[in-house]
């Protein structure tokens, strides 16, 4: 092909976000290039850890890297809004939305690579050893937080993050180490830790969400018509698309547990859910503090996500 | 052949030169791994792997356990635990003939229990065990012979650095590969004792008179080996803790134990402390530079390649096996085991699980043949390890002392991959 | 350079292994107090994770400065010990020299590493602690690496040192206390 593209991301090749995002996303860019453009996939960390995926794209290490932003806590700042609880409450059409908003803010942001897409996973929420149904239920206990947002939400709630890589999350809530995990539905069955946490709190938490990457030396680099084909494969819509399969892979976890049998879940009232969002409430102001030290009109910035979610029917 | 195989091939020619030439084996790794990331994607972006790569090596907290495995041994040792294994050893079995050889089986087990490496359990026993063989008049090969074979146990019976190492690479349950290496570490324990009896069954000195109140005493200074053994692979057995943090309280437990018998200062401590780092930070050095080259790898796809080729050559399963086992034979004429490991299993791997073999049983199996390379020549770690501290013992010595113990592991490899239940059964009851 | 000065190489690579074994020291006793507050008092201690990575990080680059100057990294050495003592010595110079050459691109590019955590603003998981603190130390220690694989090169070349190959093993090996307590 006249263009050589190195993708890079971090979980197994099988997973969903490969078989059910990137290689559809990839297919339609060779067949619109008509066989221009190709693209080699290296899955599993193959050329470089799982938190140094922004810096790859950056480096020119990858041309196209999909990268968890979260993984580095404290870096990209404004990104961080997505990460606190009770926003979205639906991954495909809050992927829209949210590559909507987050695409300006990118260039200041993440002025040194190329955003592309937004893939944010299904909801995911609370899966815990013991019933958790208001946010009080989470005090005195250790919680595997997705990221570091909700790290500082556990914190704040008196109870205590207990942070492990992934792999060693079932090994953490076997062994006693944590009592609760924020998880998609599905990776608690995938990684087995459906055998520790009997107790789910029915309600799209939080989200935690990853971005397609382009090195910007690669994509000047392109040709205009080979530039279009990209310029056309990284729009809102596609976000949307390219979130649909994992986010209902995901999804259907809650249905497994159903049939499974032997697990609790549980819906909470309006009046709970009122109780977990006022207790988030202090994580947007911390938001709005650190947004405003970037020099952005904070309040602005936080409307602008909430109409864009309320927009494409995402808002929690 | 296309142009990244080219450079490939050309990148395995060049770090094999600049290995002969005695750059470390790390280095010369790292820097064929960026030399040919270049050859493919230019030198920006290849110098910017070691922006992040190296650093991401050092701070992974899975590793960690390492210099923890290492600490332990070296505190085990320098508070005169191997000794008390000996000693026990002696009055147990002193009064069998050729009891001191069995002994110093016994006591390699009993060290290698405690200790994660394979080198330091023989240099310790050379040490520990030579001496007093010497004075009852065992011939020097023989003596040698079972130091080195002993001296093996240390990365099959866990704790094991290599092991540890291998569940990195392949991201396996290191927890589970260590309570896999205990039923073949106990088979070789049997078998290195009864070679002993039977191959130099002419040659042996007569024992010492057994005496029940000395071996009984002996006990009592073991009892903290036993203890911390008991403690660390039961803590990772019932799934109490990490493996990291098992190997960090071994290590703070052991020093505890050496602190309350009068046995560790101040001053031996920040030895231990120095000399298990050097011993990590060498290991760590190979550990970078296979990183980097294993992105070099990647972006050439030669893992891929490999696995096409092996699997292509219609071999079968056990033909395919005996390929590979044949080839980690080989290199360790001239490699270290744990470069062995970290070099060349990211390249078998895939192979060996495409044809359906378990990964858990295929890291005992490939330890036990770098362990074979270990006493093998040209190359031995152990015999050179045993022939620096022990100069008067020429190497073709050691190498022919050790020969009956070769043929067992030979043995012992076969048996294990005839029935790979000997290996799984244990951790499959685990959690 | 003479004898003293050997001497004084000596003491300031045992002040940089005293650092970095003392760090290691101190992340034993921070993983093993983080366990029991984990398992035992259901209260973990905060930044345990990001804490101890970072400091075992700056241990080994730490060590790396000790091993570069005690030449004691894992090499295949039955080449070179088959030559006699002249090709041995340059061959063993231009191990350390392409050592030399490793240690400087990694001191570099590691140099932008940290520069680019200050000014990203990379932190801590739990804390926030500015992550670049933690990397800078790292860095020195890759930086101190240079001056000692240099100050080796040094001694192999001009023939007043070899590259010992077993010299860690020997004091794992060193049954001590009872000879002598
Ligand atoms: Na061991
Ligand atoms: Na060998």
């Amino acid at each position: 092909a006249e263009v050589e593209l190195r993708l890079s991301h971090w979980v197994p090749a099988t997973h969903p976000i490969q078989t059910l995002g990137i290689e559809p996303w990839v297919k339609s860019i060779e067949e619109a290039s008509q066989g221009r453009i190709h693209i080699t996939i290296f899955p599993a960390q193959q050329l470089g850890a799982a938190p140094d995926h922004y810096d790859m794209a950056r480096d020119g290490i990858v041309d196209l890297s999909y990268t968890n932003p979260g993984y580095q806590a404290g870096r990209f700042p404004l990104y961080s809004l997505v990460e606190i609880p009770f926003h979205m409450n639906n991954a495909e059409r809050g992927a829209v939305a949210m590559h909507e908003w987050y695409a300006p803010i990118a260039k200041t942001e993440m002025s040194d690579v190329i955003f592309c897409l937004a893939n944010p996973h299904d909801p995911g929420t609370i899966h815990s050893k013991g019933p958790i149904h208001v946010p009080a239920d989470i005090k005195g206990l250790n919680v595997r937080p997705a990221h570091a947002t909700m790290a500082r939400f556990i914190s704040s709630l008196g109870g205590a993050p207990v942070q492990v890589p992934a792999p060693e999350a079932r090994e953490a809530i076997a062994k006693g180490a944590a009592d609760a995990i924020t998880f998609p539905w599905n990776s608690i069955n995938i990684f087995g830790i459906d055998s520790e946490t009997k107790y789910h709190l029915d309600m799209p938490f939080y989200i935690s969400a990853q971005l397609m990457l382009m090195n910007k030396d690669s994509y000047a680099a392109l040709s205009e018509e080979n530039r279009k084909v990209i310029d056309d494969h990284c729009t809102p819509e596609w976000s949307g698309r390219f979130s649909k399969g994992w986010a209902e892979n995901e999804a259907s976890g809650k249905q497994k547990m159903i049939d499974a049998g032997g697990h609790t879940i549980y819906e909470p009232t309006s009046d709970e859910v009122q109780l977990w969002r006022d207790a988030s409430a202090p994580l947007i102001d911390t938001w709005k503090e650190e947004a405003k030290a970037k020099g952005v009109d904070a309040d602005k910035m936080y409307q602008d996500y909430l109409e864009a979610l309320g927009r494409h029917d995402a808002k929690f | 052949m296309t142009s990244a195989d080219l450079i490939a091939v050309s990148g395995f020619i060049v770090l094999f030169a600049l290995m002969l030439l005695r750059v470390p084996i790390g280095v010369a790794m790292g820097l064929v791994g960026v030399g040919g990331f270049a050859a493919i994607t230019g030198w920006k972006p290849a110098l910017n792997l070691l922006a992040q790569s190296p650093v991401r090596t050092i701070t992974d907290f899975n590793l960690s356990l390492i210099p923890f495995f290492i600490l332990m041994g070296v505190l085990a040792t320098n508070s005169g635990m191997s000794r008390e294994l000996f000693r026990t050893g002696q009055a147990w079995f002193g009064s069998f003939k050729g009891g001191m050889a069995l002994s110093t089986v016994g006591a390699c087990a009993g060290f290698a229990a405690i200790c994660g490496s394979s080198v330091a359990t023989a240099a310790t026993m050379t040490k520990i065990a030579l001496p007093e063989m010497k004075r009852v008049g065992y011939r020097d090969d023989i003596a040698t012979g079972v130091i080195a074979a002993g001296g093996t146990l240390g990365i099959l019976i866990p704790p094991s650095v290599v092991l540890a190492v291998y569940a990195f690479i392949t991201e396996q349950d290191v927890g589970k590969l260590f309570i896999a290496g205990i039923v073949p570490g106990l088979l070789a324990i049997l078998m290195y004792m009864l070679t002993v009896r039977i191959a130099y069954a002419r040659s042996l000195p007569a024992g010492e008179p057994f005496d029940l109140g000395n071996a009984i005493r002996s006990l009592g200074g073991v009892w903290a080996v036993l203890l911390l053994f008991i403690a660390i692979i039961g803590s990772i057995y019932f799934g109490v803790v990490t493996a990291t943090e098992a190997a960090a309280v071994g290590s703070l437990l052991t020093a505890l134990i050496g602190i309350a018998r009068g046995r560790l200062g101040p001053r031996l401590i920040l030895e231990s402390l120095v000399e298990a780092l050097r011993t990590s930070v060498a290991i760590y050095t190979i550990l970078i530079g296979a990183i980097l080259f294993g992105y070099f790898l990647a972006i050439t796809q030669t893992p891929q390649k490999i696995t096409a080729f092996l699997v292509h050559l219609d071999l079968g399963a056990y033909g395919t096996l005996a390929i590979i086992l044949g080839f980690f034979l080989l290199m360790g004429c001239i490699l270290d085991a744990m470069a062995m490991i970290i070099l060349l299993v990211p390249i078998v791997f895939p192979v060996v699980t495409q044809l359906g073999f378990d990964p858990i049983w295929f890291g005992v199996i490939i330890v036990m043949t770098v362990e074979l390379g270990l006493i093998t020549p040209p190359v031995g770690m152990n015999v050179f390890v045993i022939n620096t501290i022990a100069r008067e013992v020429k190497l073709p010595t050691i190498f022919r002392g050790v020969m009956p113990f070769v043929a067992v592991d030979v043995l012992r490899l076969i048996l294990l991959v005839v029935f790979p239940s000997l290996v799984l059964f244990l951790p499959m009851t685990m959690k | 350079m003479t004898k003293p000065k050997i001497g004084l190489l000596e003491r300031i690579s045992l002040g940089i292994e005293t650092v970095a074994g003392v760090l290691l020291a101190l992340i034993t006793v921070l993983i093993v107090v983080s366990a029991i507050g984990r398992y035992l008092l259901a209260w973990p201690v905060p930044d345990a994770f990001d804490l101890s990575r970072f400091l075992i990080g700056a241990a080994i680059m730490w060590g790396f400065a000790s091993v570069g100057f005690r030449g004691s990294h894992i090499k295949v050495d039955i080449f070179a010990e088959m030559l006699p003592a002249g090709a041995r010595r340059w061959i063993d110079s231009f191990a350390w020299a392409v050592l030399l050459a490793f240690s400087l691109l990694l001191t570099w590019k590691m140099l932008g590493r940290v520069t680019s955590a200050f000014y990203s603003g990379e932190a801590t998981f739990d804390l926030r602690m500015p992550a670049w603190i933690f990397l800078g130390f790292i860095w020195l220690g890759v930086a101190f690496a240079n001056i000692a694989i240099l100050a080796r090169l040094i001694l192999v070349a001009s023939g007043r040192a070899t590259l010992e190959h077993f010299e860690t093993v020997d004091m794992a090996g060193d049954d001590a206390t009872e000879d002598r307590a």
